[in-house]
């Protein structure tokens, strides 16, 4: 062991070299590490994205099958129409609540909100109106049969509805209906509708369904707020009387009665929450063999794959950081080595004038490296993490920009919830309102909270590929040592 | 102890050799001194006995051995200590961290023995600070007390040392040129100096001189060596 004993000796008395070493051999190992642990803490972020980002699947009727069936009657009708008023209806089944139980008891189903979505007039109290609020299509609601000024959202628990769990609607006075106001005429109405009336919470108002056959008596029982004018606009889910402010919210069983007899027991659509975003597949494969082709189930994992797409892309830079600067590393170490060779070639004369072995010169060097290595794996474990922090600040926000910009590009997904109205608008993600903006709004939260950690794991790997580094680097100049002719070194 | 049999060298041209089947025998106890002008192959006839180098042809015998069944490495690790002009030191170590050094790589008697290589420093005219402070630090004269003092506790039979006074002055010469002789009279080892000073030359118990591409004894130490 005397080449240690000889490597140690010249670490030592060569102290500006050896720093100067120590400096460079850090460098490479703090960015190796940033990149290590940038990789690590993304695909934990990645991991715990399954378990805590929700993802759901959405059942409700089968647009493109009732449209598939619309033009098949219109076309068995010998070119006659359908219909005696010419126009092609489209018949959409609601969505039965006892297939919604048996969704619910697979594994994997964590819970399940139910969305109603009719239209009233009101009666004892006068509804908001905009002179550009009457619009008719999709947003407008005029698609079909007659609407009402009101719009009448019928929901499982307020709290279940996206537009309240993500906060773009607060309950600002009373309560917000639960479970328990099922078979009730409990109400939450918008705050606007109630300054312009004089509504307050206990007070009891009066409405009538859309064709005024029959009148209803609702108990305010909370009032609600939108967080700005803007979402009011677009998350209202206006399908009456165009006013965003004119939408309240009851039970879905009211919103049924609402609707008709023939509605009792169903729904527009049911949003069942999966456990994690892992059994999305596997649950929505389960589930359809529960439904007809009548309905349609869509899964809303954007949330994990939001994050996902984003800690993929910080997992490719991480990993191009640690080739990169291995690569980097290597060949700058190689060329220290080298010229640390040409530098001390008068040394290895001298051991080889003695007769030392050319393996035991070379491994005097590997160990100078190794000893450096120790304090530059030491350096880069104190400082990976402070690095590794910055950089991966930099990188998610990088990654946030390019995902969001995607996302948008790709046409807001999940997002303009808004129902169309009950007969002729679009009911995909009917209640949720805007649930695509909230999942992204979550997803982009998960990966700011991107945190790097040093691990034992981590320092491993390092001192491994540190260690590969200094063999690349010594074997790259051992070359010059196996050329090295002492004759010429000590004599000539 | 170390014959030279027809050895022969010669750079890029073999018609254009350094010297030819040269014959030479070498007897341990004598100090030898190969003289000669400079370029005419004193330098590169000392490197091919201290195995720095490998002949065109011929062999070379220690102890009636070819060296190269010795290999080269082991040759220079247990048969010869070499003694250069520029003395050659580990620089980044003590005399003392020098001495140890080549102790251990030619595995010694005393491997280790610090005690001894204290003692042979202090023979060799160190002092207990001299000794443990970096090498750069003592004077040519004495630098070069610490590369003989190396020769002397590794136990290769052969001394070998090229222009070992060149960088010394006269006084220091004596000195240096009395060790050689006491290692080979007193510790009964062949030494074999390359010199181009005639007082050198004359200390010594042989002397060769290369002239002309060819090698002439013109002194045989006594006894003289059978070739």
């Amino acid at each position: 062991m005397n080449f240690a004993k000889r490597a140690w000796l010249n670490l030592i008395a060569k102290k500006g070299r050896t720093a100067l070493l120590i400096l460079v051999t850090s460098a490479i190992m703090l960015f190796v590490m940033a990149g290590l642990l940038i990789k690590s803490a993304a695909n934990q972020a990645t991991e715990n994205a399954k378990d805590s980002i929700g993802a759901t699947l959405t059942l409700s009727a089968n647009r493109e099958a009732a449209f598939k069936k619309m033009r098949e009657s219109a076309a068995s009708s010998d070119g006659q129409p359908a219909k005696p008023s010419g126009k092609p209806s489209l018949s959409m089944s609601p969505v039965k609540l006892s297939t919604a139980e048996k969704i619910a008891q697979l594994t994997g189903v964590e819970s399940y909100s139910v969305a109603v979505s009719t239209s009233a007039n009101a009666k004892s109290f006068d509804a908001i109106t905009t002179s550009s609020g009457q619009m008719t299509g999709p947003m407008g609601g005029k698609g079909g049969a007659s609407t009402g000024d009101i719009t009448v959202s019928g929901v499982s628990s307020t709290a279940s509805n996206a537009n309240f769990s993500d906060k773009t609607y607060v309950i600002k006075k009373g309560r917000g209906l639960t479970a328990s106001d099922k078979n009730t005429n409990n109400v939450v109405i918008k705050s606007e509708l109630a300054t312009e009336n004089d509504l307050k919470v206990g007070d009891t108002i009066t409405i009538k369904n859309a064709a005024k056959t029959k009148t209803y008596k609702l108990k305010v029982v909370g009032i609600y707020k939108a967080k700005s004018t803007a979402s009011t606009t677009m998350g209202g889910g206006m399908m009456g009387g165009g006013d965003p402010s004119n939408t309240i919210f009851t039970s879905y069983t009211f919103a049924n009665t609402l609707k008709g007899t023939k509605y009792k027991d169903t729904a527009d659509s049911v949003v069942f929450t999966v456990t994690t975003p892992s059994k999305v597949a596997s649950v929505k494969k389960a589930a359809t063999k529960l439904i007809s082709s009548k309905f349609s189930l869509t899964a809303d994992d954007q949330s994990y794959q939001m994050v996902r797409q984003s800690m993929s892309s910080v997992t490719s830079f991480a990993d191009k950081i640690v080739w990169l600067v291995a690569i980097a590393g290597t060949i700058i170490l190689a060329l220290i080595v080298v010229l640390m060779i040409r530098e001390r070639r008068f040394e290895i004369g001298i051991l080889l004038s003695l007769g030392e072995k050319r393996a035991k010169v070379i491994a005097q060097f590997f160990v100078e490296l190794f000893v450096i290595l120790l304090v530059g794996v030491g350096i880069a474990s104190a400082g990976g993490q402070f690095v590794g922090d910055k950089l991966a600040a930099q990188v998610v926000s990088s990654a946030q920009t390019t995902t969001s910009s995607t996302s948008q590009l790709g046409g807001m997904p999940g997002g303009q919830g808004g129902p169309g109205g009950t007969q002729g608008g679009s009911r995909t993600g009917a209640p949720s309102g805007m649930p695509g903006q909230a999942s992204q709004q979550k997803a982009q939260a998960k990966q700011a909270k991107l945190a790097t950690k040093v691990t034992f794991k981590s320092v491993a790997i390092l001192f491994g590929l540190g260690l590969a580094i200094i063999l690349i680097a010594i074997l790259a100049g051992a070359g010059g040592i196996l050329r090295l002719n002492p004759k010429r070194i000590l004599i000539g | 102890m170390l014959k030279t049999e027809n050895l022969t060298y010669w750079y890029n041209d073999r018609d254009q050799y350094l010297f030819k089947d040269v014959n030479l025998a070498f007897a341990a106890g004598h100090s030898y001194a190969i003289v000669g002008q400079s370029g005419s192959g004193k330098t590169t006839m000392v490197s091919l006995l201290a195995g720095l180098d490998t002949p065109k042809a011929g062999r070379i015998l220690i102890d009636d051995q070819d060296i190269k069944k010795h290999g080269l490495t082991n040759y220079r690790q247990s048969q010869v200590a070499i003694v250069f002009q520029a003395y050659n030191l580990f620089t980044y170590m003590s005399a003392l961290e020098n001495l140890m050094t080549a102790m251990a790589i030619t595995k010694a008697k005393h491997k280790g023995d610090k005690a001894y290589a204290k003692g042979m420093l202090t023979k060799l005219g160190l002092t207990d600070e001299q000794m443990t402070k970096n090498v750069q630090k003592l004077s040519g004269g004495q630098q070069q007390r610490v590369a003989i003092a190396r020769t002397m506790v590794c136990d290769a039979p052969l001394v070998v040392a090229d222009e070992p006074t060149g960088n010394l002055d006269e006084d220091n010469t004596t000195e240096v040129i009395a060790l050689f002789n006491q290692i080979a009279h007193e510790a009964g080892k062949c030494v074999i100096i390359v010199t181009h000073e005639a007082a050198v030359a004359a200390q010594c118990d042989g002397v060769l001189r290369l002239a002309h591409r060819t090698f002439t004894w013109e002194k045989q130490p006594q006894p003289a060596v059978p070739a």
